[in-house]
């Protein structure tokens, strides 16, 4: 028998695998974690009774990013992961500068998205809809007239929500003022329209609700409702938001 | 349905209740835990393989979703809901009789690293043994006394002070 009450990681350790538990003995003579255990099994019931319905289908979407990984390396990488000298010369050389001038000219939003696209040796302001080589590689300047907590996110034609920046955490990125965003994005190469999307929430936005209000503003996968999906829905009041349009040419 | 899809949905059904009492246990709040496990598994599934391994996935989704909860009762805090987080409770196995109230101790881990927090709340809320912890986060059991001791001195720095 354990002399001292065992946590709860161990009792968890031990509803998994009773067959290898050594807590039976104390789990006999101890009335408190008896309790204990009969309480985390309801717990675990109540989970599969009301919590996994309502759940289960976001955890599995979430799985399927995964594969959708290995098209994304492709696809889109961010460079912090990218790790290769190839691709951190591209990024950090950053061979010609945004023009400084053009967030101030791109409406009078409180929040304003720019993508630069690189496809030769020099980088261009991309426009809304304009066609861009399917694997050019992008950066992007965020223009806020107040600090937000911001995500940058794509959507592609399968329906795809796919994460931009910040590339780790929960909240968003606080981002206080005008900037170019560290990192950058390349394209996988597949035809089809892209957009992308800024939000800045006036708090912390989980990752979870951005894509899921995304989503939800889309509905139906297709080429269509990414080339008209211009606003997101059910986003916490005062968020603000901007997107563009690519069309990835063969 | 795709092999990840129903593959995901099998490891939800076997580990999902570890993850929603973890959330249950710190969020005391039913609807945030369920948020919360949702929140925290779609974290959990980006790693399959760490999910299939038996050996290790316990501790591992024992500190994912005690950092996301944790996170989540600070952001509750710096919101001004706090009234609406009711406390941790201090495990009374934890040997800390002397500890500041545990109102105080709440509003002192938000002070600290995420680390320090699993700590903290391992031992002191949990009932933790050190080398539990130790294990738990993967540090020297040496490292945890330190950071636990870190956290004690200044939560009795606050009570002096008040």
């Amino acid at each position: 028998m354990t002399a001292r009450c065992p946590s709860d990681l161990a009792l968890e350790r031990h509803l998994l695998s009773p067959e290898r538990s050594t807590l039976a003995g104390h789990l006999a003579a101890c009335p408190a974690c008896a309790a204990r255990l009969e309480t985390m099994k309801r717990q675990g019931e109540e989970f599969l009774r009301f919590v996994y319905p309502a759940t289960v289908e976001a955890v599995e979407a979430a799985a399927e990013r995964p594969s959708l990984a290995k098209a994304w390396r492709r696809w889109l990488l961010l460079v912090p992961a990218l790790g290769g000298a190839a691709a951190l010369l591209f990024f950090l050389a950053r061979p010609a500068a945004p023009p400084d001038d053009y967030l101030g000219v791109k409406g009078g939003g409180p929040l304003g998205l720019a993508v630069f696209v690189q496809e030769g040796t020099t980088p261009r302001l991309a426009r809304d809809g304009e066609p861009v080589a399917a694997g050019a590689a992008l950066r992007f300047r965020i223009r806020t007239a107040r600090p937000c907590h911001l995500w940058l996110l794509s959507l592609d034609a399968r329906g795809q929500v796919s994460r931009l920046y910040p590339a780790q955490g929960e909240g968003g990125a606080l981002v206080e003022r005008s900037a170019d965003l560290p990192g950058g994005a390349v394209l996988d190469g597949q035809p089809g329209p892209e957009r992308l999307i800024a939000l800045c929430a006036p708090a912390q936005l989980g990752w979870t609700s951005a894509e899921q209000a995304v989503r939800a503003s889309v509905g139906a996968a297709g080429p269509d409702a990414v080339r008209h999906a211009v606003t997101v829905a059910g986003l916490p009041a005062g968020t603000a938001q901007d997107s563009l349009l690519l069309e990835k040419r063969p | 349905m795709s092999e990840h899809r129903s593959k995901a949905a099998e490891l939800y059904r076997t580990y999902g209740p570890v993850v929603y009492r973890r959330c249950l246990r710190i969020l005391k709040d039913p609807e945030a835990a369920k948020d919360a496990t949702q929140e925290v598994f779609v974290k959990l599934i980006r790693d399959m393989s760490k999910l299939e391994d038996r050996e290790t996935v316990v501790p591992w989704i024992y500190r994912v979703a005690t950092n996301h909860c944790l996170n989540q009762r600070r952001n509750v805090s710096r919101r001004g809901d706090d009234l609406d987080a009711p406390p941790l409770e201090l495990a009374a196995s934890s040997g800390h009789d002397t500890l500041p109230d545990r109102q105080l101790v709440q509003g002192i881990l938000s002070r600290f690293d995420a680390t320090t927090q699993t700590v903290a709340v391992g031992v002191l809320v949990d009932g933790m043994e050190q080398e539990e912890v130790a294990e738990l986060l993967g540090l020297s059991r040496r490292t945890v006394a330190r950071k636990l001791a870190r956290f004690l001195d200044l939560a009795r720095h606050h009570v002096d002070r008040s």
